[in-house]
């Protein structure tokens, strides 16, 4: 496996050649009998805008029933569209003994028009040359004898090509690949903000401890925060069960009741409520009850008494 | 081999490893994070807790808060007796508007009742108020 540059031998593919038998990865340059080129000038800024518009520059060129890739690129003013079919390349070079994992990069002839300054042999009757800037076959008759002829090597070996895909090897396709990625990176996204929204809660509790520790730092010692909580959670506990038990039972007055006296101290209230009548009295006693005053009980002359410790 | 062929399957191989690992920090945090964020939620609340009660309990002003209780009816009706941190009022004949406004008032006050006496004559009332703070 190398992921560094293309140090693989470049083999130049053609439907005449022969039978391979590689025990080693290569890279394959396509002779223009397995791809379609149209070179248009378009006013294009972006890869990807060519890229979109690909297929329908080749509409009533291609056949429908195949399924076609595009390999686009700029060549100065022009902008270069090479259609292909992967599964037909793959198929051919199957046929020639080269497995589809073998072909570690696709290149397309076109592609090093600038190196083919003289015909490349391809077996005994077809060559291929570049003319005004475009790499065809030509038969081999149409050259004239004796010309200069260059042996085809690495150095033709283009920067950028293309993989197969889908017809063999990969068995994930494109659209899946993209909706997987997407998922699974999304997933990865939310788990990551959670994560840290989790040591964010954290640190921000610790931070407002320290605002808290910094504004009143007598609250740094154990000792005097169980000290404070000592004394004042009790006196807190006591004044507030003293001010709710008066404000009940200034709740139970009602018309026809009226505080005869009370008295509070630290340990101990009581309570005199004379009544109208006998009925107020049985009333004003079942609301004591209901508000917990279970020591309320009626008096002579329609009082009801409560007393209760604190 | 060649891994270009199975560029896709190590596209969703790479996402996957990064969902799991986002998923193992999540995890880590929770689990790293959340036992010290308790405790420091914990404390917080304890000093808060503190510092309330110290601002109500061990109030400076009280004492000019408390002076209140003398003025709220007519000084006729009011014996007064502060020293230091203690009081003792008394009052007699209040009316039962006087009496309401007096309850309120000692109720909304963060002082300690030592005694709170409540006597009814015929149509008025007396009061004897003991407190510290």
């Amino acid at each position: 496996m190398s992921f560094l540059g293309n140090s693989k031998a470049l083999l130049l593919a053609y439907s005449g050649m022969e039978k391979q038998s590689l025990s080693y990865s290569v890279n394959i340059m396509l002779s223009p009998q397995f791809y379609t080129l149209k070179k248009e000038k378009l006013p294009l800024k972006y890869l990807y805008q060519a890229k979109k518009i690909a297929p329908s520059l080749f509409d009533g060129f291609l056949e429908d029933t195949t399924k076609y890739e595009y390999f686009v690129y700029k060549e100065e003013e022009e902008w270069i569209f090479i259609a292909y079919d992967p599964e037909a390349i793959s198929n051919f070079l199957l046929s020639k003994g080269i497995k589809p994992e073998q072909a570690a990069k696709i290149f397309f002839a076109q592609q090093a028009s600038d190196s083919f300054t003289a015909p490349v042999l391809m077996g005994e009757k077809e060559s291929l040359v570049s003319l005004n800037n475009t790499v065809v076959v030509i038969p081999r008759s149409a050259m004239q004898k004796n010309s200069k002829t260059l042996s085809f090597d690495d150095s033709f070996t283009p920067k950028t090509g293309v993989t197969l895909q889908g017809a063999h090897g990969s068995v994930l396709s494109k659209k899946q690949t993209v909706g997987l990625a997407l998922f699974f990176t999304l997933f990865a996204l939310m788990f990551f903000v959670e994560g840290w929204r989790y040591t964010n809660d954290s640190q921000s509790a610790h931070e407002e401890m320290q605002i808290l520790l910094d504004e009143y730092p007598s609250l740094q010692s154990q000792y005097t925060r169980d000290s404070i909580a000592a004394k004042y959670t009790m006196i807190d506990k006591n004044e507030r069960k003293k001010t709710d038990i008066v404000k009940t039972l200034a709740g139970m007055i009602f018309k026809g009741v009226k505080v005869s006296s009370f008295s509070m101290n630290e340990k101990v209230f009581k309570v005199d409520f004379i009544c109208s009548d006998a009925k107020v009295v049985k009333r004003l006693i079942q609301l004591a009850k209901k508000s917990e005053f279970s020591s309320a009980k009626s008096m002579t002359g329609n009082v009801v008494h409560i007393e209760e410790k604190l | 081999m060649n891994w270009k062929l199975y560029r896709n399957e190590l596209i969703v191989a790479v996402s996957l490893a990064l969902m799991l690992s986002g998923l193992l920090y999540k995890n880590t945090q929770i689990s790293s994070g959340a036992q010290e964020m308790l405790s420091n939620k914990h404390t917080v609340k304890e000093f808060r807790e503190l510092i309330v009660l110290q601002k109500t309990w061990a109030n400076k002003n009280i004492s000019k808060k408390v002076d209140k209780l003398e003025k709220i009816v007519p000084s006729s009706k009011v014996k007064w007796s502060k020293k230091g941190k203690k009081l003792t009022a008394v009052y007699n004949g209040l009316d039962p508007k006087e009496l309401n406004k007096l309850m309120t008032t000692i109720l909304s006050m963060a002082v300690q009742i030592q005694e709170l006496k409540i006597n009814r004559n015929s149509s008025s009332y007396d009061v004897e108020f003991k407190c510290k703070w």
